[in-house]
């Protein structure tokens, strides 16, 4: 038997860890996305902002990540960016300035919305 | 050239056709008859291609153009359409006979040619005429079923309405016919292969032959210049991280400095056709330098050994358990057995090759990306491919599969083929052949074990430890989770108290390991049943008996700890003990001789949904009254239609014929996680469930079903549902204790067979199998997968073996034929689950958790032998009967 020998950890993978973000406990993927949206609070979006280096959200950014929360809730998937420009009618460069980070890691993580589920 | 007329499927037609061609060649391509299929690189193997000419069944693969002049030809379209079946295609349909249905069409156009010169043929007769065509799903046993009801019918002796499901029926409990499956029978359901896409580019792709090498430099110019090429592609081609991540970014879609292993993908050519894309590909120049080749865990854990990936070491990962003390039960243990297994890499072997296409849909910021082919897990490939690519606006679109057993977790061509669209901005298809598929698809781990079992002396197993070694091949995928998945099951059906496990996986140069039906479980099962077996010769218990008096109990734990409050076992122990009674009976009355028969039993219990899963459904109430599923449920053969919609009619209580289910395009659907684990009808099944409960409750309160109705009372006529998993905390990563899985499928298996102990043939007479998986929902779903997951855990125990650069086609693979089926039974119980879904879980990858062990148990139980590594070919039963008559 080799229990003993050492090695290297177990791979978390696209496994997820717990971490707190708001003074909330919320489990959280290998990209920091939410493990859960129904997690989510108004008081993450900002959290995780702040930590990506972004001052605050304005009335833009909170129209983004509430289109995209109920987009996510209505069809049960993130929208894609024809839809996400549809539905805030704005265009994908001004989406983009909006969000540093880019729209899937800055709008669709700071909303909350999960990355699709792999095989566990 | 030469000039022939034919009729084909009654209309007349004249071709001048290439000395060469052939008849499959003419159907596919120049008449669009995409019903005729191609699998085995048109080497008369699997017989996918059958059509009939001048009313016989023929391989048109084989068949040459040239010599057709004046003949008829018959393809399955010209046999029935979906409004319109042929009552050949009817039968196939209602005996449940059509799976992932790549296989349907040649065994139609088979059954076809028996039937019209034999109405009423024999099993046997059918057997034979049906000799020819391959099926991975069924396992043969319901396309036996269909040919006798296909006869019944034609002879006027019963008509289809008369056994056909209404669509008021009940919904559950009933094998209504898949809502795919006539067109899977009449060859209208387009697979990849079959998408036309007129003037659409072709590729070829250059292929490592080497296990590992450096790449010095890699040289298109010459490739470039050749005739109908349209432009080339290596890894500075692709824009964003050219890493097809699965858990690990380790997998390259075209390599940049490094080959890891035999076949991985350099460089693409882009072309007019496929020929001249194939020819180009010839004329690319790599330069590589070649490295140590580490083909084996122990090459690659020397202390020497390169590192394979150089960020991760070639120890990728390692998992213990540490339940109780097992040195000091098995130190007061009545009885101890200790053994190696060993296991084979396997190739999953669906029927249809890697085929995918690609091409850009719309202008501008909306132009899209389109990639479709036959993944299980739309939303994260779709994902997968956004992050490799460097490009976001993507959609996949699920085709028709012709099977994929796990195979399809990964992605494969996909992501050459995207990346050929994108840059080239015109439509591509990428068409491998079968050898090239089979080489870049992702095997089923080969697994070493060491496992020792320890019981009292009233036979209650006290102590279980076991040394796993996995070889992960070249890249991660799952790597872990196959582990996790092994040590999650590893006590199985039982309670074992005291429990001790190393386990550890090693990256080599070999051919890589992912999902294969079962996913660690099987390897893992094999060691330990056989284990079991050993145990009750060891202590002279009857071995029904040990595997009973074994059983966990509710209240007890599994290996992780995991506390259960409800376990299905016993009762199937119950439910089989007539059938053994009667096998061991059948066993002691056989005649002596070099034939010798013996039975053996394998059970198993497989968790479904482990800690952390999630699924999401969304259904929809249309103003044509219709109920629609959107779910991105994958169906490569299960049935995951008919699961669907029978859940849909059974909650809203309506007809079959207002419910449908939406699964393919991630524009449409609700991301449901992977088609994999068994999690389909418990996890996207429950999704969907909760949703439709909703959309029922709002029924009720509107007081009506309709659309209308709906949009009158101001409710909303969509409804999106949920299922999360009990626990989500992973196990500890140095005791391997934690919470496991929401649910759990049961089944024990019985093995009769002959062994000629002169030339070590095993012949498999007979498997039944008790299962209990909760209410079955569709009874032909159900059976259809037991008896074609055993039919492939007896191919993985006697005969089938991938083995890199050896392995081609369906023939070297050692595929199982209607020659070796065998006859099949399926006792079912069905012990409603407490957090099923309508009280069910799933059964797919269990069909052949137990099937090897019950096969070498029976073995030995013939002739007194242990092979104790797999396959169990009659090479190694015969060395070790010689090893045996030496002791």
């Amino acid at each position: 038997m080799h229990a003993d020998d050492q090695g290297p950890p177990a791979d978390q993978g696209r496994d997820r860890r717990l971490r707190r973000i708001a003074g909330q406990d919320v489990y959280v993927d290998w990209e920091d996305f939410l493990w859960d949206p129904q997690d989510w609070s108004e008081a993450m979006a900002l959290a995780l902002a702040r930590e990506s280096g972004m001052d605050g959200l304005d009335d833009a950014h909170w129209r983004v990540i509430r289109f995209m929360r109920g987009f996510y809730f209505y069809h049960g998937r993130a929208p894609m960016n024809k839809d996400l420009r549809k539905g805030t009618g704005m265009s994908l460069m001004a989406l983009k300035a909006l969000f540093p980070q880019g729209i899937r890691q800055g709008a669709r993580r700071l909303a909350g919305l999960p990355n699709p589920k792999a095989c566990l | 050239m030469q000039k022939v007329t034919l009729k084909i499927n009654g209309c007349s037609r004249q071709v001048v056709a290439d000395q060469d061609m052939v008849l499959l060649d003419l159907l596919r391509e120049h008449f669009h008859l995409t019903g005729t299929k191609q699998s085995c690189d048109r080497k008369g193997q699997c017989g996918a291609c059958t059509v009939i000419v001048n009313g016989k069944a023929v391989l048109s693969c084989l068949t040459k153009v040239a010599k057709l002049d004046g003949a008829e030809v018959i393809s399955v379209e010209g046999l029935g359409t979906p409004d319109n079946p042929h009552l050949i295609q009817e039968a196939f349909v209602l005996a449940g006979a059509i799976q992932c249905g790549y296989c349907t069409p040649g065994m139609i156009m088979a059954a076809k040619a028996l039937l019209d010169g034999n109405p009423d043929p024999t099993d046997d007769e059918i057997k034979h005429g049906l000799r020819r065509n391959l099926c991975r799903c069924t396992g043969y046993a319901k396309l036996i079923d269909a040919v006798r009801l296909a006869g019944r019918f034609l002879r006027g002796e019963i008509a289809p309405a008369a056994i056909r499901p209404k669509v008021t029926d009940a919904k559950m409990g009933v094998s209504h016919p898949r809502p795919s499956a006539l067109a899977k029978a009449c060859g209208t359901a387009p697979f990849a292969a079959d998408i036309q896409m007129p003037g659409a580019a072709e590729i070829a792709v250059v292929r490592s032959p080497h296990f590992h090498a450096a790449i010095k430099s890699i040289d298109c110019t010459a490739a470039e210049a050749m005739p109908g090429v349209i432009g080339t592609l290596t890894a500075k081609d692709i824009k964003g991280t050219n890493r097809l991540k699965y858990i690990v970014e380790d997998r390259p879609i075209l390599c940049e400095d490094r080959v890891r292993t035999l076949g991985d993908a350099v460089a693409v050519v882009v072309a007019e056709t496929r020929e001249q894309a194939q020819a180009a590909a010839q004329a690319v120049k790599v330069d590589y330098a070649p490295l140590p080749e580490l083909r084996s865990p122990a090459q690659a854990l020397a202390p020497d050994a390169p590192q394979i990936h150089p960020d991760r070491p070639n120890l990728c990962f390692r998992q213990p358990v540490i339940k109780g003390d097992a040195d000091a039960a098995f130190a007061s243990a009545a009885a101890v057995v200790e053994h190696r297994f060993t296991t084979q890499i396997n190739h999953q072997a669906p029927m249809e090759p890697e085929n995918s296409v690609a091409f850009m849909e719309g202008e501008g910021e909306d132009a899209e990306l389109v990639v479709m082919g036959r993944s299980i897990n739309i939303h994260l490939h779709m994902a997968t491919l956004q992050a490799a690519l460097g490009f976001e606006n993507i959609r996949y679109e699920e085709t028709f599969s012709g099977g994929q057993f796990g195979i399809k977790l990964e992605i494969f061509t996909e992501g050459i083929a995207a990346a050929a669209a994108l840059k080239f901005k015109q439509p591509v298809r990428y068409i491998p052949s079968l050898a090239e598929s089979m080489l870049i698809t992702s095997k089923r781990h080969p697994f070493d074990m060491q496992i020792k079992l320890g019981a009292d002396t009233d036979g209650k197993i006290t102590a279980l430890s076991m040394d796993i070694t996995v070889d992960n091949g070249a890249y991660h995928s799952i790597g872990n989770v196959i582990i996790n998945r092994a040590l999650h099951m590893l006590s199985s059906s039982y309670y074992i108290p005291n429990i001790k496990v190393a386990s550890q996986l090693v990256y080599t140069n070999n051919p890589w390991g992912s999902a294969a039906r079962g996913a660690g479980p099987p390897q893992a099962h094999y060691a330990l049943e056989c284990a079991v077996d050993m145990l009750a010769e060891k202590l002279a218990m009857d071995p029904l008996a040990l595997r009973k008096r074994n059983s966990l109990q509710p209240g007890q734990t599994k290996a992780t700890g995991h506390v259960i409050d409800e376990w299905a076992f016993e009762g199937l122990c119950e439910a089989i003990q007539p059938a053994y009674a009667r096998a061991v009976a059948d066993a002691a009355q056989a005649a002596d001789g070099p034939l010798k028969r013996g039975i053996g039993l394998g059970a198993a219990a497989f968790g479904i949904a482990f800690p952390g899963d999630k699924s999401i459904s969304a259904v929809e109430l249309e103003p044509d009254d219709g109920v629609t599923v959107y779910a991105a449920a994958a169906d490569p053969g299960e049935g995951n239609d008919a699961m669907l919609t029978q859940l849909a009619a059974q909650v809203l209580d309506l007809p079959l014929d207002r419910v449908r289910a939406d699964t393919r395009r991630t524009d449409r659907t609700a991301a449901s996680g992977p088609a994999s684990g068994s999690r389909v009808t418990f996890m996207i099944g429950g999704a969907t469930v909760d949703a439709l409960k909703q959309l029922r409750q709002a029924m009720d309160e509107v007081g009506a079903k309709t659309h209308a109705a709906f949009v009158a009372a101001g409710r909303p006529t969509r409804y999106v549902g949920h299922k999360a998993v009990t626990n989500t905390a992973p196990l500890d990563p140095e005791t391997g204790q934690g919470p496991s899985s929401d649910s759990d499928v049961h089944a024990i298996q019985l093995a009769e067979v002959e062994v000629n102990t002169e030339s070590g043939e095993v012949r498999v007479l007979k498997m039944t199998a008790a299962v209990d998986a909760g209410p079955v929902i569709n009874p032909n779903n159900l059976e259809g997968q037991m008896q074609g997951g055993m039919d492939m855990g007896v191919g993985y125990a006697l005969r089938e073996k991938y083995i890199a650069g050896e392995t081609t086609d369906w023939r070297t693979f050692r595929f199982p034929t209607m020659k070796t089926a065998f006859d099949t039974a399926v006792i079912t119980r069905e012990t409603p689950r407490k957090r099923g879904t309508l009280g069910s879980t799933g059964v797919g990858e269990m069909a052949m958790v137990s099937t090897a062990p019950a096969v070498i148990n029976a073995i030995y139980n013939a002739c007194g032998v242990w092979i104790s590594d797999l396959p169990a070919t009659p090479d190694k039963i015969k060395a070790a009967l010689q090893a045996r008559g030496k002791g």
